[in-house]
């Protein structure tokens, strides 16, 4: 069959290798694809070019069209990544070309992974490019908590050390400003702010590796930066108190700090609003807060919250609850014998 | 062309497959109705290579929808609790893009959790779950394992995937699996590269998530030819080169580092019983690490987030998917009691993990504020064994310890059986979405798992002791906790499967067991 490559007198000294998907073998294959002949072709010459390793432009030429076809095929952004490299290809073009397909292909991952290693070549960017933040949010206008692009992003402020740079708080604050539930941009900015830095290994938390009392704590805490940032939940948490990120970011953020959480004892006790044996409750996030607090004080009032939470206001969670009570209510047993 | 062959199934289904075997041009294949799958996981994608059409009737009915005028409708099954019938008690009044997607999930929901709608066609039993449709979802396998038309050219790196998705989902429903034995041979023998590994299909590179693929569905069928299969000194070496300075796994060379890559690798190299010790010419052996095992459990710590929950890479946000990875890769490195303890908060991780599951649709979020989906079933389902298991310590194998339970396996049953099943067989996400087999297999998996007690004891049928072949299981049985119901049918067993490696136990077993006594030399 005449097809685009095989018709090509550039693609003449090649000798398509055919797809073997395990029909001539006897038994019938599984889950086989009836691939459109263009497909079939363009995947054949593929296999050709690979098995002898061609860095060309040619390949490159390919590369393009076989993503275009199928842009979840990982062999092939990994071949065009390693063809980019020994042409010397200019990278920045490369980036071009790549935004318009990241933003056909929006839940595609390996699109963000070429971006990395992309971004990671230091002779074509060594420092973040300027347009980069912009593209992200471009990204995110069409899914706020599209996972690679996160992910990227993440890397990106560790690669080029952005941790302080007013952009990312900026475009954070954007993001929790048009959708305060957006529990991606809460972690973002956790880590902006108490991730590890430089040298230290990346982790979800501070001193990750640290014993099970010492993790998520800091070793340096700056008290102006923790106490900014609780006071920056507490005014996410009054707009909707049922959202479960802001609470759990200040967790994370008190942990880091190695404060406590009855800090916010008074805070949470807004949300549960008791008078003449009635309680009302706004959040069940403040109610867990307050057991947590009274589980140091005093067990019986936080036998009494995690109730609560059983019964009323997190019911589905009830087994979890009660083992929560149970294991307060054995605490106290060996602490009173 | 080749000329499709029926899966050598139930006679029943040669009547189903015989319209296919007819379309022997791409053109007929083209129209044929498809009702397989469209996901895309192997490679990381979940997206559908082929626009989804949405239930357009559905939405419309649905969505935002004002409660319904309960004088002139149909009233719920009287065995399903006000729990799953009403929306959250607390809810707040501002208005944003998740609060409308998830409102919007929950209204789409509730006539399916009452046994309302339409496309139910039942029948339910006492507790008001409508019974799982076994022959249908049996018959949507089957055929997900037959041809493809030219639109799913998406999925040819995820060849790998629909085999292991469609075994496994036929295996839980009591299938015997071994009848594709020669099938699945002539499947992978093609992917398998010379220098190691197996990739996506034909010409594809090695990829970590192909390779657990194979290796789980070659267990599953079972047999000599289907075990050797693999060039295991060959995997060895080229799993080697993935091993990273840092303790993590890449999933493929010149791929991403993620929990994926560590937990596809160990399940790997702990079914086909590799050597632990990296290859000579592992890079990674240059920084100073020996074995595929160090530093991993380490690089796994640091992918708990602050929220309690494990990210995919350290730094990312939480996420269910990861979480089991994880949490599955520390259970092979060692018990869960020691290694889960030593490497997460584990009290951080509970209370994350327990707020996944929502009312009133009773099934599982992947993330913080994100939406239930089917398929968190079992990522974020299976997590629970193994916390369990981690809290409960080793348990004697005659008589263990009758834990209970930490989470609700009456909402994830109702969520699974009344939200996720399709009409015309295979299951799904949620209400308004395609079924596909990677939802189909992920929430029976689910499914399973609320159906047993899992443990871990100190015998393993491996003679060399490996923690991963120490589990096993009792069903739960209605009587036995009046507190937490089990809302299904005696009928609707599934097989149980091994916690870690999300197939058969004795499958699992078999093949490590057959790998130990058949050693190859380096």
């Amino acid at each position: 069959m005449e097809g685009k490559y095989s018709s090509d007198p550039e693609w003449a000294s090649i000798k398509p290798i055919p797809l073997n998907d395990g029909v001539e073998s006897g038994a019938e294959p599984l889950a086989t694809i009836a691939y459109a002949a263009e497909y079939l072709e363009a995947t054949s010459y593929l296999r050709a070019v690979m098995a002898a390793n061609e860095m060309s432009e040619r390949a490159l030429k390919l590369t393009e069209d076989i993503i275009s076809m199928n842009p979840a095929h990982y062999t092939v952004w990994i071949y065009r990544a390693k063809i980019l490299f020994a042409l010397q290809k200019d990278l920045k073009e490369e980036l071009e070309w790549l935004n318009g397909v990241s933003l056909k292909y929006l839940k595609n991952y390996q699109i963000w992974h070429h971006r990395q290693v992309l971004m990671s070549r230091k002779d074509f960017f060594p420092s973040p490019p300027p347009k980069e933040p912009d593209f992200l949010m471009e990204m995110f206008a069409q899914d706020c908590k599209n996972y690679h692009v996160w992910t990227y992003r993440h890397w990106y402020v560790r690669h080029f050390k952005l941790w302080d740079a007013p952009r990312e708080t900026q475009d954070v604050q954007a993001l929790l400003a048009s959708d305060v539930r957006n529990n991606s941009a809460w972690n973002h900015r956790f880590m902006l702010r108490f991730g590890p830095r430089d040298d230290e290994p990346d982790a979800g938390m501070p001193n990750s590796s640290g014993g099970a009392s010492e993790k998520g704590r800091l070793a340096v805490v700056d008290e102006d930066v923790v106490d900014a940032e609780l006071k920056f939940a507490q005014s996410k948490i009054v707009r909707a108190p049922e959202n479960r990120s802001p609470w759990s970011y200040a967790r994370g953020v008190l942990r880091a700090a190695g404060r406590p959480l009855s800090e916010w004892k008074e805070f949470a006790s807004k949300f549960v609003i008791e008078s003449q044996g009635n309680v009302e409750v706004k959040s069940s996030h403040a109610v867990e807060w307050l057991a947590d607090v009274f589980a140091e004080e005093n067990g019986q009032e936080a036998v009494r919250m995690l109730t609560l939470l059983k019964e009323k206001y997190d019911p589905i969670r009830s087994n979890y609850w009660d083992y929560r009570i149970r294991s307060i209510t054995a605490q106290e047993v060996s602490a009173s014998a | 062309m080749p000329v499709v062959i029926a899966a050598a199934g139930k006679p029943r289904r040669r009547v189903r497959f015989s319209s296919s075997q007819t379309q022997t041009s791409a053109a007929a294949r083209e129209h044929a109705p498809i009702r397989s799958s469209r996901s895309n996981l192997a490679t990381g994608n979940r997206q559908s290579p082929a626009p989804t059409p949405r239930d357009q009737t559905v939405l419309k009915q649905n969505q935002n929808q004002p409660q319904r005028d309960s004088m002139c409708e149909p009233q719920p099954h009287p065995g399903v609790p006000a729990l799953f019938k009403e929306p959250p008690v607390l809810l707040d009044a501002l208005t944003t893009e998740t609060s409308e997607l998830q409102n919007g999930t929950v209204n789409k929901c509730l006539s399916f959790l009452e046994g309302l709608h339409s496309s139910q066609p039942g029948p339910f039993n006492k507790f008001g779950v409508p019974s799982l449709r076994q022959d249908e979802h049996v018959g949507y396998l089957y055929d997900s394992l037959e041809e493809y038309p030219a639109g799913f050219a998406g999925m040819d790196a995820s060849r790998p995937w629909m085999v292991y998705w469609a075994l496994a989902g036929l295996s839980l429903l009591g299938e015997d699996v071994t009848r594709f034995r020669e099938r699945v041979i002539s499947t992978f023998v093609p992917m398998q590269n010379p220098t190691g590994g197996i990739g996506g299909g034909h010409g594809q590179l090695s990829h970590c998530a192909s390779g657990y693929a194979a290796v789980l569905a070659l267990a599953m069928v079972g047999g000599e030819e289907a075990l050797k299969l693999i060039d295991r000194e060959r995997m060895w070496r080229w799993l080697g080169k993935l091993k990273q300075p840092d303790g993590g796994i890449r999933v493929c060379e010149g791929g991403e580092e993620d929990v994926r890559g560590a937990y596809c690798a160990m399940v790997i190299i702990s079914l086909l019983d590799l050597p632990l010790t990296l290859p000579p010419d592992a890079e990674a052996r240059k920084y100073g690490l020996e074995t595929f095992t160090s530093g991993l459990s380490d690089y796994l710590a640091r992918c708990q987030t602050f929220e309690g929950g494990i990210s995919g890479s350290p730094g990312s946000e939480a996420h269910g998917a990861y979480a089991f990875c994880a949490l599955a890769c520390l259970c092979i490195i060692g018990q869960p009691d020691e290694t889960v303890s030593r490497c997460m908060d584990v009290p951080l991780l509970l209370s994350w993990l327990s707020a996944r599951q929502y009312a009133p649709e009773g099934g599982f979020s992947g993330r913080t504020n994100k939406l239930v989906d089917g398929c968190y079933s079992h990522w974020v389902g299976s997590c629970w064994p193994l916390l369990q298991s981690t809290l409960d310590g080793v348990q004697s194998a005659a008589d263990p310890r009758r834990a209970g339970s930490l989470y609700s396996r009456e909402g994830l049953t109702r969520y699974i059986l009344a939200c996720c099943q399709s009409k015309h067989g295979g299951l799904r996400d949620k209400p308004g979405k395609h079924p596909d087999s990677y939802h189909t297999c992920y929430t029976l998996t689910g499914l399973s798992s609320v159906q047993y007690h899992h443990y871990h004891t100190t015998s393993s049928v491996s003679s060399k002791g490996a923690s991963a072949f120490s589990w096993k299981y009792t069903p739960i049985t209605t009587s036995e906790t009046p507190s937490d119901q089990n809302v299904f049918d005696e009928k609707d067993r599934l097989t149980a499967f091994h916690p870690i490696y999300v197939i058969p136990h004795a499958a699992a077993e078999n093949m490590r067991v057959w790998c130990e006594q058949n050693p190859f030399k380096i």
